[in-house]
């Protein structure tokens, strides 16, 4: 399938691969290549945050299918800022031995391996049973307005215990031997809760201005740079647009372009910050946008369920969703709102923000996620300028090999690629993280196909703990 | 074979399957409800006020034979060439200041949709203005003088064949800013798939069924001929010339006062005295409104007949000549009482027993009025009537055929012009002279009382539009004369009688 985005078809695949296979040197870390696996990982781990050997197996079917770098999914720098449970975290220095075991698990592949550093605020879908009678810690006092998660605003000794978890969470992740980290700013989390200005309410000096916004970052960006070192990578995902107002119009749009580019600059600090960008929008998660697909209600109707508890506008929801008509519009909407790209959709906000910050610094590299699955998208991309390499979500999941794919073929074979379903995305609410479009498997009859697609799903447990 | 992807598993089939059977359950309820509260309940525009009850209550003859409320509003705009600036004011019908629809007109909303018909006000409301004076004074429960019922019948028969009466004209008619009403986009599309082919083809059949009108001499103001119109929309008789004579085609009569029902009842009602329950007459009366036993709201008749049993006659608005209706009393007394009742200081005497002939029926020979009516009711639809409300408690028992006129009580009769059944003597005074003496052609129409001969002017100054020529079919003014009847009378006796007849 050719980049129907891309207006430039006048290079062979040779070309395109060419761009995509040359190492990436950050200003501390070097890459074989320019495909990284973007943060993703299901439910895979102990409750309490401790990792286990499913995950092990899972970062590695990608280090193994040709990846030049990881970026650890979604790790909680403290048990009140996950997003889900069972994800395995970095609270605390007990959690140093697992993500060494990664680390060189890993690089075992010559891939590298970025750990996410995140904090949930109040986007906290399943806050588990410690949560249970906390609120969500957030910029504001403002509930979620997707899920109506409950949350209060917080103090400023609260932001100042933040900032040093994640600092701390940087210097386990040094300690582990990891290559870098990334810091989750983007799609709604803690981090976009302070950035933005569509939920950011507050009236202090964490809130205002876009440099006030940005505070709260920076200020997480300097204590990292103190435990870790100005010599660790350290890079950020942001939000290039917010799209803040996709699900109800008369919400505030949240950040525009310039606004995130002038923030991105800042939080360059004057050479001692962010070594690079990873770059997607969309100011909540799930949005439209990101990931950029479609909605498969049918799964939503089977794993939403154990949200319920979660917020206040989740049965709202979960009605929408299991009424036929709900169910139509609301993926109607989602689709519309999303728009006719999907991969690629952040490309030419990545043109922007790259073509902003190399007046200041080429050093600082940028990276940008958005349903990535050809080779000829990914070469004009970087041909282009508008990024140094790509993530890639969802077309991994599918098809842990892509980097050893897009080496010889433009993309994978016909029926075996990534459809943006979705249903990875909504499964991973209650199930294993895997690829559930049943259509991609081999087998003529549904049951054979559903046997394989579990077959591959469950291969995230093998090989198992206890052999 | 393609493999549908999307499988539910067993647990949503079975979920699925109790998710439409919920469904299933509330269409039901729902449809129950509709049924019950749009379909099968009727909502009345009711009033608490008996008076404005008989003016405006409905006894429910909407739902049979009704038109939608916005229709009967559009109509006059639709038929502006024929009805004038007056609306259904052009057939002699009165609107009251801050009422959508004329005295006469009852609503209710049958099916979910707001009709209206008529009700017994249409033809129990009569005017009069005194001399010189243009204020209109209403009688209600007295004998309308005004309602161009023939016209009103002949129009609705037109509508019903009028090719230019469409549903486009219908709805751009009831959307105009001359009517009180809008239709929406889904009212539109109501009209013009359901409401508007319903009343065309109802309309048509009425003029079918009203054919024979055409046949008619036209009635004038203030007369109906109840009994052949009855028998084709009841009973589907055949009126066709061969059918029926001309005699009994021109039935028509002049409309009766209401009041006082309670005392009559027991004498022979109707003017040929057809049927002695006022029950039975009031639902009889009823059918020619528009009702049908099923629709029929006899509670709300109930309440008319309860405020018609006990309402006192008008008082003469004019001066009365004591002296002179003293010495006219005596002379009532032996000439009329006997047949009419009489009036002592306590009121109107109601007795049949005694004054003999009261409430009974005086055969035609001896009588001697004008035929039609008599003829139009036969032997065989008294018998058809019979079978009216059968299988209901009120079944018609009553009707039967007569040998002429019956005599009524004249309680309240200077407001009953013109006089004799049929309407064809003008003024009290006209009738006490014997026929030949009486107007042969004279004009009716006008409410303006002639307080002297009592009953409305007939000159052709007097407004009234309508020429009454006696020598017309049912027209004829002969009858309750000689010297029994005192038209033999010397001028000042006739003049004391009828200026006692006032203080009736």
């Amino acid at each position: 399938m050719l980049d129907q985005a891309s207006p430039d078809q006048s290079y062979l695949h040779g070309d395109h691969a060419a761009q995509i296979f040359q190492p990436i040197k950050f200003r501390h870390v070097e890459a074989k290549n320019r495909i990284f696996r973007s943060n993703l990982s299901g439910m895979f781990d102990d409750y309490n945050g401790h990792g286990g050997n499913a995950r092990v197996n899972w970062e590695t079917k990608f280090a193994k299918g040709g990846c030049g770098g990881i970026i650890s999914s979604y790790t909680p720098v403290a048990v009140r800022g996950r997003i889900l449970t069972r994800y395995a975290m970095i609270d605390n220095d007990d959690k140093i031995p697992f993500w060494r075991r990664i680390g060189e698990a890993v690089h075992e592949h010559d891939c590298r391996f970025f750990m996410q550093l995140s904090h949930s605020g109040r986007q906290q879908d399943l806050g588990g049973v410690e949560n249970v009678y906390n609120l969500a810690l957030s910029s504001t006092d403002k509930k979620d307005f997707f899920h109506g998660i409950l949350c209060k605003a917080m103090t400023k000794p609260e932001i100042q215990e933040i900032v040093e978890q994640f600092a701390q969470g940087a210097r386990r992740a040094r300690e582990a031997g990891l290559d870098g980290v990334e810091l989750h700013g983007a799609n709604g989390y803690l981090i976009t809760q302070f950035l933005s200005s569509g939920i950011n309410d507050r009236d202090d000096e964490y809130g205002g201005s876009w440099e006030n916004r940005a505070r709260f970052c920076l200020e997480i960006i300097r204590a990292i740079r103190r435990e870790a070192g100005q010599d660790f990578h350290l890079q950020m995902k942001i939000n290039a647009v917010d799209h803040n107002d996709w699900l109800y119009p008369w919400q505030p749009k949240g950040n525009p372009l310039d606004e995130s580019i002038k923030i991105c600059r800042m939080l360059m600090d004057d050479g001692k910050g962010v070594d690079a960008f990873h770059i997607s929008s969309g100011s909540t998660f799930p949005h439209p946008r990101n990931p950029p697909g479609d909605l498969p209600m049918r799964d939503l109707v089977r794993w939403y369920d154990g949200m319920l508890s979660q917020g206040v506008r989740t049965h709202l929801n979960y009605r929408i969703f299991s009424n036929p008509v709900g169910a139509w519009l609301f993926r109607r909407y989602w689709i519309w709102r999303r728009g006719k790209v999907i991969e690629g959709i952040n490309r030419d906000y990545a043109r922007a923000v790259t073509e902003a910050i190399r007046e200041t610094d080429d050093s600082v590299k940028v990276l940008v996620t958005g349903g990535w699955q050809h080779a000829d998208a990914i070469g004009n991309a970087i041909r282009s300028g508008a990024c140094d390499g790509v993530s890639i979500g969802r077309p991994l999941i599918a098809n842990n090999d892509l980097a050893h794919i897009l080496k010889k073929a433009n993309g994978p074979a016909p029926g075996k690629e990534c459809t943006y379903c979705n249903k990875c995305l909504i499964n991973d609410l209650e199930n294993p993280l895997g690829c559930y479009e049943l259509s991609r498997y081999d087998g003529d009859t549904f049951e054979e196909k559903y046997d394989n697609m579990i077959k591959e799903v469950m291969s995230v447990f093998y090989p198992p703990t206890f052999t | 074979m393609a493999i549908d992807y999307d499988r539910l598993s067993p647990t949503e089939v079975a979920q699925r399957r109790q998710r439409r059977i919920r469904w299933l359950i509330y269409l039901v309820i729902l449809a129950v409800l509709i049924w019950y509260f749009v379909i099968r309940s009727e909502y009345v525009i009711a009033y608490e006020n008996p008076e404005q009850h008989f003016k405006y209550g409905s006894i429910g003859s909407e739902g049979v034979t009704g038109l939608p409320t916005p229709v009967l509003h559009a109509l006059p705009v639709l038929y502006k060439d024929r009805m004038g600036d007056k609306g259904w004011g052009a057939f002699g019908m009165h609107t009251e200041p801050d009422q959508p629809l004329p005295i006469g007109f009852s609503r209710r909303i049958v099916t979910g949709v707001e009709r209206a018909w008529l009700n017994c006000s249409v033809c129990h409301v009569g005017t009069y203005r005194l001399p010189g004076d243009d204020e209109v004074h209403y009688i209600y429960g007295g004998a309308s003088n005004d309602l161009l019922l023939y016209e009103l019948i002949d129009f609705f028969i037109d509508v019903g064949r009028d090719p230019g009466f469409t549903a486009d004209k219908l709805i751009a008619a009831i959307n105009s800013d001359e009517v009180p009403a809008h239709l929406n986009f889904l009212e539109r599309r109501l009209y013009r798939w359901v409401v508007f082919p319903r009343i065309k083809a109802a309309l048509l059949a009425l003029s079918d069924d009203l054919a024979f009108v055409k046949r008619q001499e036209p009635y004038g103001p203030g007369r109906v001929d109840t009994f052949n119109s009855y028998k084709v929309l009841q009973f589907n008789f055949d009126m066709s010339p061969d059918a029926i004579s001309d005699v009994a085609l021109n039935g028509a009569s002049d409309y009766p006062s209401i009041w006082m029902q309670a005392p009559r009842a027991g004498m022979n009602l109707h003017w040929d005295g057809n049927n002695n329950s006022v029950a039975e007459r009031n639902l009889s009366a009823a059918l020619g409104a528009g009702v049908s036993p099923p629709s029929v709201d006899h509670a709300s008749l109930a309440r008319v007949r309860a405020w018609i049993d006990k309402l006192k006659a008008p008082e003469f608005p004019g001066e009365v000549d004591t002296a002179l209706a003293e010495r006219g009393s005596a002379l009532f007394y032996r000439f009329c009482a006997d047949c009419h009742g009489y009036k002592t200081a306590e009121g109107y005497d109601y007795n049949t027993g005694k004054y003999p002939y009261l409430g009974q029926v005086v055969p035609l020979d001896e009588i001697g009025t004008d035929p039609g009516r008599w003829a139009s009711y036969t032997q065989g639809f008294a018998a058809a009537q019979n079978t009216l409300y059968a299988g209901y408690p009120v079944q018609f028992r009553h009707f039967k055929k007569t040998g002429g006129y019956a005599n009524h009580p004249l309680d309240g009769i200077w407001a009953r012009s013109p006089y004799l059944h049929n309407g064809s003597v003008p003024t009290l005074r006209d009738l006490m002279e014997p026929a030949a003496s009486r107007p042969a052609v004279w004009f009716r129409g006008s409410n303006e009382l002639d307080l002297a001969r009592v009953g409305y002017r007939s000159d052709e100054a007097s407004g009234g539009k309508f020429r009454f020529d006696t020598s017309v079919l049912g027209n004829r003014n002969t009858g309750h004369e000689g010297p029994e009847y005192g038209t033999d009378l010397p001028a000042a006796d006739k003049d004391a009688i009828v200026e006692f007849m006032k203080t009736l």
